[in-house]
Order: structure tokens, then C-alpha cells, then sequence
């Protein structure tokens, strides 16, 4: 057994692994019922088994036929992205927009591949003005301004 | 005939009076009020839509109150203006940076973000306008003349029939992958799944939320467009080598050659045709439009190898279809006060709020109303044209802005988009999930499109399949009995398709598996 | 950087100026009012109008806050586990008070122990249509209809466990029926769906179903409350049609967290109410179908909401449904 096409390997395996994952939930959980008065887990249950069955395909096609290979994975930007929108997200409620927002600018940008200071900084100004005239101001989105700890905030 | 133009007249003068209007203690006298609330709507709509993430029923539903100081005629033609403004701007996010705001533009990103990478922002942007512009025209002179039965086609539309037309709109999903079929119909089948997650309409189950109370609505799609299609392209391109721009940095030109208006025509024209038809339909009509009208140029273009990489008709017919859906999906709410979307539930109540009870009877009682709005669609295209084709300009120069600086503007648009759907952090984590997801799926081979054709449709048509046969009481024969011939029809052109599809596909099987890229 | 300094620094000094003031300054900062659905249904229109009208009455902003989930179970509970100083409102309704406690195995709040309810904003009757090719023209043909063929009739709900689902299950135990319930997305698909006859018969809620009735796409037979609706005055009620005690509405209004202060309360009733009996609000919910309520203080509206929680957790229980 060698693995000719390991990207349509990992995808099958991914494929059978979501769709058994679907299955399994579905029939420990929900119920079936019949097909006039179709359950809650009638749908995921035929769709989790085709997707498994798709993803068998092609994991058997991967061991028969050539493909390319998995390209590397680049954990950098990836981590750095993510972080940055989960900082802003759970920043946002308890130290406002503008703080938040510089939180997700300085990580995202940090992710890149060169990172200047000064520049991160100008810009962080500027979309951090830029946004609360825009979105708390002008579609007046419900998003804090100044931090939790500041009993009244000097901006509206 | 005569009818409809004495009508039309009627909303002309509708939307060009003068009225005094006070305003900060002055009065003014001769004001085009209704055309400057018209131009307001425009401008806001095409704001919102450019902002990823801020739709129009947000915006409309904050804008309600303002609108109750306005005349009904007046804040109906700014609030369809907001929703309109947003398709055109929508698609402008879509092709810059491959971000799609709303269900609907989904495929414009495919081909039309190719074009921007290849310096061919201004003609692909162009197309968009040009392409939305005509079916806006086409599709405002449909609705002002066969209104009322082409509601009595929409009303056809059973449980079933809408089962078969989803069925006809997954494999038409499929044709949107260019890579391996079994993959691209892989993905279409986890995106139903993941479209699932939720409480189920017709039990009231919760399914898959692992006690996860932010899950019991199940997952938005903006979350999910946001993650795979934006989050894992700016991934993507960071992990590019040093300093490789993303956008080639040639400019370009702004508008379309005369090679490119040439492609350009039939798109616009089966586009328009498909949308206006499609966009009546409550529920899904306007997207299974626009990629319905990817599919179609895919199959009956010359070009179809272009598809993917950047080819024009990817963008003029889908576009089209769009902006005619838009406008056609007035009909059911004009002709039988059902709305056909979350925006035109919003017009209804609008319209209540303002002492109008919408329906057919709108047409005879309120003439100058009724007929005014549909002027109003007219006339905001036009607008809309114009604010648009210099604003191209403006748009291509923000692509020469160093990748550096575009990305982290971007995320911040997003997460903000993200987080003010639900006003809480838990959907910008689901956006980084999806975004992760969607990168590996990249990786892999596998195409993020039809997950999502799949994410949208999949609880549409489990709803439709299942109430179907709760009021079939059990019987299959419900979706091909001759009593049901749309149904029928819908199955069969979906088994045609799927051969269509099938049968290159197993003829070239062994080179496709070598022709992956990027 | 020197500017954000100076701008914390400034936050900082106006915030300790603040706090001197007392709790008899309510409301000293900005409201926020949670609307535990998405944007753009009747009851966040409703909420984005009240909020304005507060806002000139308060002298500060109230910005309206969208939390859905969980059928506004989420948005709710935010409230009731929020601070009770009065800063946060939600706008509560019969599904997040009577019908999902029940619905909802393990509700995270107790909508009677946990929230202070304030003010009754609006009360929309349901009304029974049905398709216009049924040969039924009264309540009583339409139940000699379903006697007769029984488990033959479809009635639409917006969702399973709403006041129109639960309705018809009401109707169908007073009655001694039985018909089928066809849950959809919302009433917008079951109206389309009865307009072409594929269902029979729906409870539907007076605003959304008003615009078909009047265009004579669908036929009203009754409403669902005890007193004649004034947008129909000419259609009886079911209980003037023979269901004795039929009575249903659908309501909204605004509650706090349950240890918000008396005086606080106070206040923000009073002036929701001064609100509600603006002439141009009223007519705005009016167009939504509302009656003005007659419950108008917060005792009253507690007590309706204790009632209410009571009449349907039996219901619910008899109908069988539930969400988990």
C-alpha cells in the first residue's frame, strides 16, 4: 500500500471522518422516524454515509492513481490570523472598539511578513478613526467606545 | 400596452416632483425630494454592501425609524435603494478581495476576484455594473408588466417543486469546481451537513450543537463566506514568498475591451433571463440565479476552460442574474404581501408601519406609490451606474495599496462585520474556525464554493423534502407524478446535467487528477 | 500614542466625576436595549421605535442591541444574569417567557424569578384562516369538516412551538379533532402555501396575516381572543364561535433584571407608557397590528406573565412538543 495522491488522501480521510462523525452523532442522538414523518436524524444520517462513502472513493483512488502532493501548511500566518480575530472578539465588549481594534491590527499585522512599528501604529490610527465614525457613529452599531472600567465614556 | 405606459408616467412624476420640504427651521420650495432620497438610498446601500459583513436588513431595520418622518413614497424608494446599493457594492468586495457579503455573490468572487489578481479589476468591476445595470432595466420593465402572473407562477412552487429545484441547484453546484468531481460533490455534501447545524424546523430538535446555546440558530452564512472565502485567502496570500504583491501591479485599465464587451452581451442577456425568472421565488430564487447563470455559461461558453481563472462571463452573467433577482423578487410582495427575503419582510413592515397594508390592492389604491417604487428601481440603477463606473477607479487604486496594509483594513472590516450579526464573540471564533477549515480544504484539493452552495441549500432542501412528504404522508411519488410536472421537470434536467457533467469528467479523469494548481 | 494617553486620561477624570453622583440621577449613562432576535422582525422594529422615543424622554441614548439564539433564550438570559441597575432592558416576549420554558428542557433563567417585567408593549391577536377552495365558511363547518375526514387537514405554523402551532393544538383538544401541523420557516412560506391550497388552515398573527385577508387571497374566520379585533370588527371570535375561553395573543415588552431598583422601574414604565400614548407611536404599532394593552403597570404586566407562563406550560405539555 503507497499512497500515490496524498493530498486526495488526507481529503478522504478527512471526507470519511466528517461524514462518520455526522452519522454517529446523528443515530446516538436524534431520532430516525420513518420516511413519511422523517426524524430529525434522517437527513444527516444518509448524507454523513454518502459523504463517508465519497470520501472512501477517494481515498481508494488516492492509493491507485498519482496526484499531487499536500503543499506545506504555513502555521505562521495562519496562527496569527486567528488570533487576532479571537483578540478582537472577545476584547471588543470589555475594552471597547479602539482598543480592540488596534489588539487585532498589531497581532494580524505581526503575522505578515515584515512588521514595521511605526507604520502598524499610523494605521491602527487611522482604521481605528476610521471605524467608529463609520460604524458606531454612522450605522450605529450597539459597540462600546471607551473601555468597561471608565464609568462615562467622553465619546457619546 | 398603453396601460403600462400612462402607469409608468404616473410613477415618473412620482419620483421627479418638487416638494417643499423643511428642513433645520428652513423651508425650501421645489425640492426633488423623492429623487434625493433615491440618491441617499444608493449611496448608503453600496456603503453597506462594500462593508463585509453589514447587510442591508441591518441597515434597514436601524433605518426604520428614521423613515417614519419621511412620506411612505419616500422612504420605500430609499430603503429599495439600500438594497439594491448593496448588491452593486457587495459585488465589489467580491471581486477586490474575494469576499463575498452576501449569498449571491458567491460566484462572482470566483471568476471576478481571478481578474483582479490579473490587473483586470476596472473591466471585471465595469461588467458587474454594465451587466447589473441592463438586468435592472430588463427586469424593472418585467415586473411593472407581467407582475401579477408571474406571482401566479411563484404560487406553483410547492414543497416538492422546491425539493427539485434544490436538487437541480447541487449539481448545478458541482459544475462550479474545477478540480476533481467526486471532491466537488464531497463538498457540496459537507456543506449540507454543516448547513444542519441547528434547531430543525420540523421538530424543533436541536442537532449538533454540543450544548453550545450560540449554535441553536445554527451557523450564519456570512460566518462561514467571511472564514473560507476571506479569512483563508489572506492566509493564503501571506504565505506567498517575501514581498510578492498580491495584485500584479500594473493597474490596468478601467474599462472593459472591445474583445471583453463582446463576451460580455450573451452572459448579460441569459443572465438577466434567468434571473428574472428565478427571482420571483420565495426562498433562495435570487442565489439559485446567480449560479445557476455561472453554471449555464460554463457549459454554452467557448471560453469554458477560462471558467475559474478569471473569464468575464463569470462575472457578467451571474451579476446579472442578481440584480434581476433583486428586482423581480418585489413581485411576490407587491402582488401578494408574501416577502420573498428577510429585506422584503422589512419593506413590508415598513410599509405597515406607514398605514399601508401591502398587496395587489396597492396597484389601485395607492397608483402613484405602486408605481412610483417601481420607477424608483429604474431610476436607482441608472444612479447607481453612474456613482459606480467613476468610483472603478478610486477601487483600483486601493488594489496598488501594499498587500501589508489591505489585509489587516480587511480582518478588521470582517471581524466587525462578523461580530455585529449577534453582537457576541462566539462568531468571529466560528469565522477562525471556518477559516482554518477552509485552508486546509485548499490545501487538499478541495474547492470552498460548492461547500457553500451546499451550506445554503441544505436546510432548504431538507425542509422542503420533509414537509413534502408530511403532506404527501409519506407517498415518493410526489416529486415525479405527472400532477407535478415542475417537480418532474426539475429531477429530469437534473439527471441530463449530471450526465453532462459526469461524462467528460470520466473521460478526462486521469489528466484532471494532474491539472491542480494554486 | 501621546493622544491615547491624553484620551484615557480624560476618560479616566470624566469617569470619576461621575460616580459622585447618586442613584437617584438615573439615568446618569447610555441604556442598552436587548433584542434577543436578529434584526429586522416586528420586534425589533417595535424596540427600534421605542428606543427613540426613550431616548428623548431619558436625555440619554438607548442603543438597541440585537443578541439572537435559541429562540431569544440567549438574549433574555443576558439580562436576567446582567447587572440590575437599570441599564440594561431586554424586550421580552411570549416565547422567551410562557411558551420556551417549557419547550426548553434546561431554560439557563426563570422568567418569573429572575426578571422584573416593566412594560406591556404590544399584544397582536392571532387570527384562523383558511385557504380560500376550502368549502368550510364558519368555525363550525371547519370542524364538522375536520370531524369528518379526520387527520386529512394541514395546518401551518411559522415554527413548531410558536403561538400558531400551539394554537391549533389548542383548537384541535376543544375540539376533539385531529390534523396535521406543517412546520415552516416563518409564516411568510405557509401564507404562499395556503394561498395555493396546499394547506388548509393556519393561525396566523393578525399583522402578518392582515394584507392577505384584506386582498381576499385567504378567508378569516376567527380571531383568538376573547374581545372582537378592531382591525376586523365584522369576524367573531372562537369564542363566540363555541370554543369557550379560546384566548390568545401574541405579546411583547420590556423587562429588567428581577433586582433592578422600585424607583428605576418606576420610572421607566412611566415613561414607556408616556411613549405608547404618543398619538405617533401608537398608530406605528398599530400598523404592526397591535391593540393598545390594557395591562399597563409592571404588577400588572408580572402577573400576566405569571398567568400566561402557566396557560401554556400546560399546553405545551399537552401538545407534545418540545426542543432539545
Amino acid at each position: 500500500m503507497k499512497i500515490k495522491s496524498p493530498q486526495d488522501f488526507w481529503a478522504g480521510l478527512m471526507f470519511i471522518a466528517f461524514g462518520l462523525f455526522f452519522v454517529v452523532v446523528a443515530l446516538k442522538f436524534y431520532q430516525m422516524g420513518s420516511s413519511v414523518r422523517m426524524g430529525p436524524a434522517y437527513f444527516p444520517v444518509v448524507l454523513g454515509g454518502l459523504l463517508a462513502t465519497l470520501g472512501t472513493i477517494v481515498l481508494v483512488n488516492s492509493l491507485v492513481l498519482a496526484g499531487p502532493a499536500v503543499a506545506k501548511f504555513h502555521f505562521r500566518p495562519l496562527l496569527f490570523i486567528a488570533a487576532s480575530s479571537l483578540a478582537f472578539a472577545y476584547l471588543l465588549k470589555p475594552l471597547g472598539l479602539p482598543l480592540a481594534s488596534i489588539a487585532l491590527i498589531f497581532i494580524c499585522a505581526y503575522g505578515g511578513h515584515e512588521f514595521r512599528w511605526k507604520e502598524v501604529a499610523i494605521m491602527s490610527v487611522v482604521l481605528v478613526i476610521f471605524s467608529v465614525l463609520v460604524f458606531v457613529e454612522g450605522l450605529a452599531l450597539p459597540f462600546p467606545i471607551c473601555p468597561d472600567f471608565i464609568e462615562v465614556c467622553p465619546i457619546r | 400596452m398603453d396601460g403600462i405606459f400612462s402607469n409608468l408616467a404616473i410613477g415618473f412624476v412620482e419620483v421627479f416632483k418638487l416638494q417643499p420640504v423643511t428642513m433645520w427651521g428652513m423651508t425650501l420650495q421645489h425640492v426633488p425630494f423623492n429623487i434625493i432620497m433615491c440618491l441617499i438610498g444608493c449611496l448608503l446601500g453600496t456603503l453597506i454592501g462594500v462593508l463585509p459583513g453589514i447587510g442591508p436588513v441591518a441597515t434597514i431595520a436601524m433605518l426604520l425609524p428614521v423613515t417614519f418622518n419621511l412620506s411612505p413614497i419616500a422612504a420605500l424608494i430609499m430603503l429599495a435603494g439600500i438594497y439594491y446599493g448593496a448588491q452593486y457594492g457587495g459585488s465589489t468586495t467580491a471581486i477586490l478581495v474575494n469576499i463575498p457579503g452576501e449569498s449571491s455573490s458567491v460566484v462572482t468572487c470566483l471568476d471576478g476576484y481571478q481578474m483582479a489578481r490579473q490587473g483586470r479589476a476596472g473591466p471585471a468591476l465595469a461588467t458587474a455594473a454594465i451587466g447589473s445595470f441592463f438586468a435592472g432595466c430588463v427586469s424593472t420593465l418585467v415586473v411593472a408588466m407581467f407582475a401579477p402572473p408571474l406571482a401566479e407562477v411563484a404560487l406553483k412552487f410547492g414543497p416538492a417543486e422546491y425539493f427539485s429545484l434544490m436538487v437541480l441547484g447541487l449539481v448545478a453546484a458541482v459544475v462550479l469546481a474545477h478540480g476533481s468531481l467526486v471532491k466537488a460533490i464531497a463538498m457540496v455534501i459537507l456543506g449540507l451537513l454543516l448547513g444542519l447545524v441547528g434547531t430543525d424546523v420540523n421538530s424543533g430538535v436541536l442537532r449538533f450543537a454540543f450544548g453550545i446555546s450560540e449554535l441553536a440558530d445554527g451557523i450564519g452564512f456570512v460566518t462561514v463566506a467571511m472564514g473560507m472565502f476571506g479569512i483563508c485567502e489572506i492566509i493564503a496570500n501571506l504565505e506567498q514568498k517575501e514581498h510578492r504583491e498580491v495584485f500584479t501591479s500594473s493597474v490596468g485599465k478601467m474599462m472593459p475591451s472591445k474583445e471583453d464587451w463582446k463576451r460580455m452581451v450573451m452572459p448579460i442577456i441569459r443572465g438577466t433571463a434567468l434571473g428574472s425568472a428565478l427571482g420571483i421565488l420565495p426562498g433562495g430564487g435570487a442565489l439559485l440565479a446567480s449560479f445557476g447563470a455561472y453554471t449555464l455559461e460554463k457549459k454554452v461558453s467557448k471560453y469554458s476552460h477560462e471558467f475559474g481563472k478569471g473569464a468575464i462571463e463569470g462575472v457578467a452573467a451571474p451579476e446579472s442574474a442578481n440584480n434581476a433577482g433583486a428586482q423581480t423578487s418585489f413581485i411576490p410582495l407587491l402582488t401578494l404581501g408574501i416577502p420573498s427575503n428577510a429585506v422584503m419582510a422589512l419593506m413590508i413592515g415598513a410599509m405597515m408601519i406607514q398605514g399601508i397594508a401591502p398587496g395587489p390592492q396597492v396597484m389601485t389604491e395607492r397608483p402613484q406609490l405602486f408605481w412610483g417604487m417601481i420607477c424608483s428601481m429604474w431610476v436607482g440603477n441608472l444612479m447607481l451606474v453612474i456613482l459606480n463606473l467613476p468610483l472603478i477607479g478610486m477601487w483600483i487604486k486601493l488594489l496598488s495599496v501594499p498587500y501589508r496594509y489591505l489585509y489587516p483594513s480587511i480582518l478588521l472590516f470582517m471581524a466587525i462585520g462578523v461580530f455585529s450579526i449577534s453582537n457576541q464573540p462566539f462568531d468571529c471564533f466560528l469565522m477562525a474556525v471556518f477559516g482554518l477549515l477552509g485552508y486546509v480544504c485548499v490545501k487538499l484539493g478541495c474547492e470552498p464554493a460548492p461547500l457553500i452552495l451546499g451550506f445554503i441549500l441544505g436546510p432548504l432542501m431538507e425542509e422542503n423534502l420533509r414537509r413534502a412528504m408530511l403532506l404527501s404522508r409519506g407517498d415518493p411519488w410526489v416529486f415525479i407524478s405527472p400532477s407535478k410536472p415542475i417537480s418532474m421537470g426539475f429531477l429530469l434536467a437534473s439527471v441530463a446535467l449530471l450526465v453532462i457533467i459526469a461524462a467528460p469528467a470520466l473521460r478526462k479523469k486521469r489528466e484532471e487528477v494532474f491539472v491542480e494548481e494554486t | 500614542m501621546r493622544r491615547l494617553l491624553v484620551f484615557i486620561a480624560l476618560a479616566a477624570a470624566a469617569s470619576l466625576a461621575a460616580a459622585q453622583g447618586g442613584p437617584q440621577s438615573w439615568p446618569t449613562r447610555p441604556l442598552r436595549l436587548v433584542v434577543p432576535y436578529a434584526a429586522g422582525g416586528p420586534i425589533d422594529i417595535s424596540s427600534r421605535l421605542l428606543a427613540a422615543k426613550l431616548q428623548e424622554s431619558l436625555g440619554q441614548p438607548v442603543v438597541v442591541e440585537n443578541r439572537p439564539g435559541a429562540g431569544g433564550n440567549i438574549g433574555v438570559d443576558l439580562i436576567a444574569k446582567g447587572p440590575a441597575d437599570g441599564y440594561s432592558l431586554v424586550m421580552s416576549a411570549i416565547a422567551t417567557l410562557a411558551i420556551n420554558p417549557s419547550l426548553y428542557p434546561d431554560l439557563p433563567y426563570d422568567p418569573l424569578r429572575d426578571l422584573r417585567h416593566v412594560t406591556l408593549l404590544v399584544q397582536v391577536p392571532n387570527v384562523l384562516i383558511v385557504a380560500n377552495d376550502l368549502p368550510a365558511k364558519n368555525v363550525q363547518e371547519l370542524v364538522a369538516l375536520a370531524k369528518q375526514r379526520p387527520g386529512k387537514l394541514d395546518f401551518g405554523s411559522g415554527s413548531t412551538g410558536s403561538t400558531g402551532h400551539l394554537a391549533g393544538e389548542l383548537f384541535k383538544v376543544m375540539t376533539g379533532t385531529y390534523m396535521v401541523h406543517i412546520p415552516y420557516k416563518g409564516s411568510a412560506p405557509a401564507l404562499a402555501d395556503m394561498m395555493a391550497g396546499r394547506i388548509h388552515l393556519m393561525f396566523d398573527n393578525l399583522a402578518s396575516a392582515l394584507p392577505s385577508i384584506k386582498a381576499g387571497k385567504v378567508r378569516a374566520l376567527a380571531t383568538t381572543t376573547l374581545k372582537r379585533s378592531s382591525f376586523l370588527t365584522e369576524l367573531p371570535t372562537l369564542d363566540e364561535a363555541g370554543l369557550k375561553g379560546f384566548d390568545m395573543t401574541t405579546w411583547w415588552g420590556v423587562s429588567v433584571a428581577a433586582k433592578t431598583p422600585q424607583p428605576v422601574v418606576d420610572r421607566l414604565s412611566a415613561d414607556i407608557l408616556k411613549a405608547m400614548d404618543a398619538a405617533d407611536f401608537k398608530e406605528r404599532l398599530r400598523g404592526m397590528g397591535s391593540e393598545a394593552p390594557a395591562i399597563r403597570t409592571p404588577e400588572q404586566f408580572n402577573a400576566f406573565v405569571a398567568s400566561e407562563l402557566k396557560t401554556y406550560t400546560a399546553l405545551v405539555k399537552r401538545s407534545g412538543a418540545k426542543a432539545d
